[in-house]
């Protein structure tokens, strides 16, 4: 179930609120637990083919086995701590956790690579990605993991941790959340009128980023793709369009879910920062997907030795880190590309340039939007091969001309857009509605206008989805 | 800020928002199911019935989606918020292929198709070497372009008209070419309507008359049957605009006209006052897209037959061609497989004229 449906907008959620404050702190819980599955097995009901048998919502039982395996390997973890049975519970634990989505994720990846190798033909596997096994798997491997490092308690009660896990609001497209983070509102959170606020106002925004800005400009890079007289200047506004999809895409969705955590009395951790402000690409990914960067960071680059290393280590690092942050996107050359792209950008930055770029005003901007754009075309394309081409295009060399009336009338078409898109990719339109609030509490007005807004917001966005048939989520791929 | 501010701040966002989240939802819960949607002309989505099979391939949940899609609320004024958002607000200069200039709404059809212009001319080729070869018929060819021909010097992109009636006219060497895209303007088209307003194709079928050998009459009464047209693009681009006046063309020999239509064995009348209660007002002249109708005028002298190979833009032409003809018969091959002409036509001292819109022939994967 997408948030931005309305099965989901006008169905599901609105039931769910209502049990859910009616039923007393104890059944909290429980309510969410269940909901969650509903909500995950509404858009995961497929059957998964066993010995021949197909069973019926498959990977919904595959997900709450692998929680079922990090909830009892937590309990002998934290038992035989500094043990060699805890040592070897939590590899055990990591090896199932990566067993599965290695299997759904890469068995045919990495199949296409060694039948390539061997020149044989690929018999690939009829399997299908699991919705959201990225990220429940790394938020099931932090819990582990913190466990065994003694930054957190295990989980006596089941409930408690499948609700962790399944928790809809970030089940399937994260932030990814970390057990630390809600540990304590898993237990006791309170609820509140401001927080419900809070909640509604973060909610309607995310999702008039999703269905007003992203999914328009979505609808232009797809006319991009098949335009019959491209030119270099429509493949540049594609390529400026992908790049921003991706950005109200995926952080509306974040919105969303932190707007729901805050309904439901949860405070997830934030992932977007304004990227696209960045000075540079160490900037850049401190405020992109910054749930994440953490992850990385905390379970995979610090325990390599991080930046205290030598040079040649410290780029091997860097390297390793930023395959495997390309490879948790997908499982396609393209992914392990953009990755390494961003890696060697960061390797020169850390080594070479980034006290430079602190200082160059302006350069800094135009490197960093470069660079992201670049990176999402290659991000953006199924191959290689057609994110070569969609380059060669940009900088003159697909033997485009400069303009055609084709790629004038659908730059033109969505120009608009595209300016809303960049201004509201700034800080400058959360500012700007700080000095009309301020403005409007002068005449105790804020509130209408706030309200005003955001039923604006829900209506429109309502409007789009009602009538639109462009609706992807990009990150649900992941 | 105090806290008992901040409180009440909450509370107006949260009612707001509540009231109109729960009456929307509520809304959608008890709203009855509708079949059709009029003004989208297509039938809605109803619930999807519970199966283990849709439910094992997923498609239970995508069905209810459609079918919440679908039956949503006020579904009708939501798209129209949307098309108003996107033309006045976003600046988007069309919607979902559809644009409005100078109040006349079109449709963005590009690019040229080459294979569907070759595809038309060999379903037509088919006609002639099957039927018309050998026989003593003399053949016509028209094309009627859509509106966007008016909008070329705009910044709209559209096909270039001249390839696509050189490409055609190649591909029918043994027809005569009227060309009468010069003869129309923007506002022989209805604005909200793909079609050509009859009222204003009397001067175009007497010019095609001409180029026929025939006399077609030029006089008729004007009759209004509705001020409140609203075409297929109406409901397509989902701006609100106000319904225009329709016609109908009448004089004495087109009330003695008798029509017959083949498909149902049934006489007919020329224009069917019911059509314009129905989901296409358009279908009021000649009862909308019927495979095979004949059209007699027993009032004229001569003897000459004509059969026209057409879409719906001939439906309100024909009468007035018809004027100048013993009997006229339409053919539709979007309906009647071409390789069955011979069973219901016998082709012998005719007048054949291919009348065909550019749309059709862009899009001629129809033509059977």
């Amino acid at each position: 179930m997408v948030f931005s449906s309305m099965t989901f907008l006008y169905y599901f959620l609105p039931a769910v609120l209502l049990i859910y404050f009616v039923v007393p702190a104890k059944g909290k819980n429980v309510v969410l637990l269940i909901s969650s599955l509903i909500f995950y097995g509404w858009g995961e009901s497929r059957a998964i083919n066993i010995a021949g048998h197909p069973v019926l919502y498959g990977y919904v039982l595959f997900m709450l086995l692998t929680i079922l395996v990090g909830y009892l390997s937590a309990l002998v973890i934290e038992k035989y701590k500094d043990k060699v049975t805890g040592r070897i519970t939590l590899i055990i634990a990591l090896f199932c956790c990566l067993l599965g989505l290695g299997f759904f994720k890469y068995a045919n990846f990495f199949i296409e690579i060694v039948a390539g190798i061997i020149g044989v033909t690929p018999r690939l596997l009829d399997i299908a990605l699991p919705i959201g096994i990225s990220f429940y798997t790394f938020q099931l491997i932090s819990y582990v993991v913190d466990v065994y490092r003694g930054q957190v308690k295990a989980i006596r009660n089941p409930i408690t941790l499948y609700t962790y896990v399944i928790m809809f609001p970030q089940l399937i497209a994260g932030p990814i959340v970390r057990y630390s983070d809600v540990e304590q509102e898993l237990s006791h959170r309170t609820h509140s009128i401001p927080m419900v606020r809070e909640g509604i106002v973060r909610f309607v925004i995310g999702l008039g980023k999703k269905v007003l800005i992203a999914n328009q400009l979505g609808a232009l890079v797809d006319v991009a793709k098949s335009v019959q007289e491209n030119s270099v200047t429509l493949s540049w506004v594609c390529a400026i369009a992908a790049a921003l999809q991706i950005y109200f895409d995926f952080s509306g969705y974040s919105d969303m879910a932190i707007g729901l955590g805050r309904i439901l009395g949860f405070r997830f951790p934030e992932n977007f920062d304004y990227p696209y402000v960045s000075k540079s690409i160490t900037e850049f990914w401190r405020r992109w997907h910054m749930t994440l960067g953490g992850w990385f960071r905390d379970y995979v680059y610090i325990p390599m030795g991080g930046s205290r290393v030598g040079k040649g280590r410290l780029i091997f690092n860097l390297l390793v880190v930023w395959s495997l942050t390309g490879l948790w996107h997908g499982a396609t050359m393209n992914f392990v590309v953009w990755g390494l792209f961003f890696g060697v950008l960061l390797i020169i930055e850390k080594l070479f340039i980034l006290s430079y770029l602190q200082k160059a005003k302006g350069i800094n901007h135009i490197y960093v939007l470069m660079a992201t754009v670049i990176s999402f075309v290659i991000f953006s394309c199924d191959t290689l091969g057609q994110a070569g081409a969609m380059l060669k295009n940009m900088f003159g060399m697909g033997g485009l001309s400069l303009m055609t009336k084709e790629s004038l009338y659908h730059v033109a078409s969505y120009g608009f857009t595209l300016f809303v898109a960049i201004i509201g990719a700034t800080p400058l339109v959360k500012k700007i509605a700080q000095r009309a609030m301020a403005a409007a509490e002068k005449y105790k007005l804020d509130t209408v206008l706030e309200s005003v807004v955001l039923a604006l917001i829900l209506i429109l966005s309502t409007a789009h989805i009602v009538d639109g048939s462009f609706n992807p989520f990009l990150y649900f791929r992941f | 800020m105090s806290e008992k501010e901040r409180r009440t701040k909450g509370i107006l966002t949260v009612i707001v928002i509540g009231v109109l989240f729960y009456g929307y939802s509520l809304l959608c819960l008890i709203k009855p199911s509708q079949d059709m949607s009029l003004s989208e002309r297509r039938p809605l989505k109803q619930r999807p019935e519970l199966k283990v099979e849709a439910l094992a391939s997923g498609e239970y949940s995508d069905d209810f989606e459609e079918y919440a899609l679908d039956q949503a609320a006020f579904r009708d004024e939501l798209r129209t918020a949307k098309s108003v958002y996107q033309s006045v607000i976003m600046r988007k200069l069309d919607h979902q292929g559809y644009y409005l200039t100078n109040g006349y709404i079109s449709r963005l059809d590009y690019p040229l198709d080459t294979e569907s212009i070759d595809n038309a001319t060999e379903r037509f080729r088919y006609i002639y070497d099957t039927y018309l070869a050998d026989k003593d018929v003399s053949i016509y060819m028209s094309i009627i372009p859509d509106k966007n021909y008016f909008n070329e010097k705009l910044l709209y992109p559209a096909y270039d008209y001249n390839e696509l009636v050189v490409r055609t006219r190649e591909g029918m060497e043994y027809a005569q070419y009227i060309s009468i895209m010069n003869t129309l303007s923007m506002e022989d088209y209805y604005k909200t309507d793909t079609h050509l307003r009859q009222e204003r194709l009397a001067g175009v079928a007497d010019f095609m008359g001409r180029e026929m050998n025939v006399s077609v009459d030029t006089i008729y009464d004007e009759i209004k049957v509705t001020d409140d047209f609203k075409g297929v693009y109406y409901s397509q681009f989902g701006f609100p605009m106000r319904g225009e006046e329709m016609y109908y063309l009448t004089n004495s020999n087109l009330e003695d006209m008798i029509i017959y239509d083949h498909e149902n064995n049934r006489q007919i009348s020329m224009y069917d006052m019911e059509a314009l209660e129905g989901n296409d007002p358009y279908e009021f002249y000649l009862h909308g897209p019927l495979s095979l109708i004949t059209i007699e005028n027993p009032n004229v002298s001569t003897v000459k037959e004509l059969v026209i190979f057409r879409d719906s833009f001939g439906s309100n032409i024909a009468p007035l061609l018809a004027t100048g003809y013993r009997k006229v018969t339409l053919v539709d091959i979007r309906y009647l497989p071409s390789n069955r002409l011979g069973q219901f036509i016998e082709f012998e001292n005719q007048d054949v004229l291919f009348l065909y819109s550019t749309g059709v022939l862009n899009n001629s994967e129809t033509l059977k």
